[in-house]
């Protein structure tokens, strides 16, 4: 397995001088590609602070970020949307879609600026659509969908150009369990088979069996808790 | 609110010096006009290639998403836009109106006494300046031509200031359409040519009616077309002799103008100087001279021009206004997905893109519908005292200043754009 997602020592504090307030101390972390890894961690412990930070959205205060294997420069905004367009897929917690676009739109037009042509697109997206079960959704709106199956097209849209790292921000907060559970499980396996590294922040603690590894973030340190996941190795 | 009152007054200022000095007005919408469509054409290619195509799709179904919104700012830029043409277009038909007898007239320079401001105030001079202007080397032809205030007396008894003007024997500065009867007509004892605008206000019916001027007897012997007053006052038309009959301070040996032509291939400024040298105490105007010096009086001196000028800056700022309000309020409603886009990598550059053509869309589609209202204007007032009209140069102007506009109008929203931080993302 290969590292494609590295941090060393990141911090972050928001404000400056006396205000300073540090959310993340000292965050080290390796994830290979192909894990799946959830994020958990007290309202206000700074998941979305990290998640902001590995997304390449947010500039940390300290420390490093290595995406497959280079250092992110922080310092340029074009680098970051570059790194963002094809390297990194989010999912967000309201899946986020634009509302003017159908379904298909909605993949399309992200796929192109992920710099997709124009046949391999057709097949991602085709193959996803079926995937995920959206087929019969295609030419929808999003307001014409419901939260699981918007939640569902997100993914899609996330994966569509295989990223390398793939982050979601409590994806399923806005869901029951039932459609909570489909999501993450078709987060899994998309990431898995597209052999990206997947970090999920969720509050769901019924959630965690599914992952291979737990990360745990307090005191802005994340540490490792053994994984709950049955069939461990 | 005195800032917006200073700047409204001060673009007003403007238009009159540019409207005083036409030629740079020319040049100015020549140069704005280039630059427009250079920075356009820029932008354009550079949107085609550095930026997807996607940004225009994004862009137009953006806007389509909220149809009546859309629907309500065309309308309401149209309204505006036509608001600002309609005033031109007066303007401009004001324009042409109080020059057109001197347009039709075709000659090359006008002779009159000295310091008259417009063709409407032309005062007495000799006879005698028609053959002193003949034998001006160059000179071809010339005629004279009576321009006089009367009083018209309808069979009712009412009165009716009108604008006599009496012909020379080619008829020259006379109607260049005839509705019924010949021009000549003029020419026989006591027959007049009355328009077919003015044929209410005069109290004409119907040519062969008999009617007075200043106790003189009058027959109507034609009916002209298009031939329209600036002054509310009708112009009807005779022969000079005839003319100079009715008004009494007219002596027989005196006109109004001497018309001049000058021989094929002579130089009109050259003859101009020459007969200025000669010809003492008159003026010597090129027609062009004289329709801008009549058209300025009336526009300028009469604070006509400048009231129309106004309403019409007022109905740009309207436009913008109406295109920035709805622009700001459908950047506002999309800010979140603005955000997303940039957080899956969209350039800000395509956002910028994005609210540049949805802001070009509303001014095109403004202008589009407010031309429909403004053209259908133009051919409803066409054969009316009062026409709209317009010129090629005045309407691209109209149309460049407004999309001019619109850009201007995109300013608040491209502010919010720049301020979007990606990473809210998460916490929408
Ligand atoms: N832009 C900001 N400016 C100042 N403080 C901030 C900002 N964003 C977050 N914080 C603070 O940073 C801390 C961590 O916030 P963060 O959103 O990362 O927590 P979280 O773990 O995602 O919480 P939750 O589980 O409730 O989503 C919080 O105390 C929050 O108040
Ligand atoms: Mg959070």
């Amino acid at each position: 397995m290969s590292t494609v997602l590295e941090c060393r020592k990141l911090a972050k504090h928001y404000g400056e001088g006396d205000l300073a307030e540090p959310v993340l101390r000292e965050v080290t972390l390796h994830v290979q590609r192909g894990e799946a890894c959830v994020l958990i961690g007290p309202s206000g412990s700074g998941k979305t602070t990290l998640l902001s930070i590995l997304g390449c959205l947010l500039t940390p205060s300290g420390g490093e970020l290595h995406i497959a294997g280079e250092r992110v420069n922080f310092g340029s905004l074009r680098a970051l949307g570059e790194l963002r367009r094809t390297r990194l897929g989010f999912v967000f917690q309201h899946a986020q879609l634009l509302p003017f676009l159908s379904v298909e739109e909605n993949l399309r037009v992200v796929g192109r600026n992920a710099g997709l042509e124009r046949v391999a697109l057709n097949g991602r997206i085709n193959m996803l659509m079926q995937r995920l079960g959206l087929e019969a959704m295609r030419g929808k709106k999003p307001d014409k969908l419901s939260g699981g199956q918007r939640q569902r097209v997100a993914i899609a849209r996330a994966m569509l150009h295989e990223p390398s790292i793939l982050l979601a921000d409590e994806p399923t907060a806005a869901l029951d369990w039932h459609n909570g559970e489909n999501v993450v499980d078709m987060l899994i396996a998309q990431a898995r088979e597209a052999r990206a590294a997947l970090i999920v922040v969720t509050h769901d603690t019924r959630l965690l069996p599914k992952f291979d590894r737990v990360l745990s973030i307090a005191d802005g340190c994340v540490k490792e808790t053994p994984t709950l996941k049955p069939h461990a190795n | 609110m005195w800032r917006i009152i200073s700047f409204i007054s001060g673009l007003a200022v403007i238009v009159v010096l540019l409207f005083r000095y036409r030629i740079t007005m020319r040049t100015t919408i020549d140069l704005t006009s280039k630059v427009a469509v250079i920075g356009l054409w820029r932008a354009g290619m550079q949107n085609l290639t550095a930026l997807s195509r996607d940004a225009l799709t994004l862009a137009f179904k953006m806007l389509w998403h909220n149809q009546p919104r859309l629907l309500l700012t065309v309308l309401g830029v149209g309204v505006a836009f036509f608001l600002a043409a309609a005033q031109f277009g007066l303007l401009v038909g004001w324009t042409n109106t109080n020059s057109a007898l001197i347009r039709h007239a075709n000659v090359d320079l006008w002779v009159m006494a000295e310091q008259t401001p417009a063709f409407d105030y032309g005062t007495a001079i000799p006879r005698q300046r028609i053959h002193q202007a003949l034998s001006v080397p160059g000179v071809e032809w010339a005629e004279g031509l009576f321009m006089g205030w009367e009083i018209w007396q309808r069979g009712d008894g009412r009165r009716v200031n009108v604008e006599l003007v009496g012909l020379d024997k080619s008829n020259v500065g006379g109607p260049w359409a005839m509705r019924d009867g010949k021009l000549g007509c003029v020419h026989v004892a006591h027959q007049v040519i009355v328009d077919e605008l003015y044929l209410g206000p005069l109290g004409v019916k119907q040519v062969g009616e008999n009617f007075e001027m200043i106790g003189e007897r009058t027959v109507v012997g034609g009916i002209s077309q298009g031939v329209r007053t600036f002054t509310a006052s009708p112009f009807i038309f005779t022969s000079i002799e005839q003319a100079i009959r009715i008004d009494k301070r007219y002596h027989a040996e005196e006109i109004t103008y001497a018309l001049v032509r000058c021989a094929p291939g002579a130089d009109v400024a050259a003859v101009q100087q020459e007969m200025r040298k000669r010809i003492a105490h008159v003026e010597v105007l090129t027609s062009n001279e004289f329709a801008v010096r009549s058209a300025k009086y009336w526009m300028l001196e009469t604070g006509v021009g400048i009231t129309v000028v106004i309403t019409a800056v007022l109905g740009l700022g309207v436009g913008v206004v109406i295109t920035s309000q709805t622009l700001f309020a459908i950047t506002q409603d999309h800010l979140p997905n603005y955000a997303t886009l940039l957080a899956l990598g969209f350039r800000r550059s395509s956002l910028v893109v994005m609210v540049l053509v949805q802001s070009l869309t509303l001014g095109v589609c403004g202008v589009v519908a407010g031309s429909a209202l403004f053209f259908s204007a133009v051919l409803a007032s066409a054969r009316t005292p009062i026409p709209l009209e317009t010129t090629p140069l005045v309407y691209a102007g109209l149309v460049a200043v407004s999309l001019l506009s619109c850009l201007v109008a995109s300013v608040m929203s491209l502010r919010s754009i720049f301020k979007i931080d990606p990473v809210s993302v998460f916490r929408l």
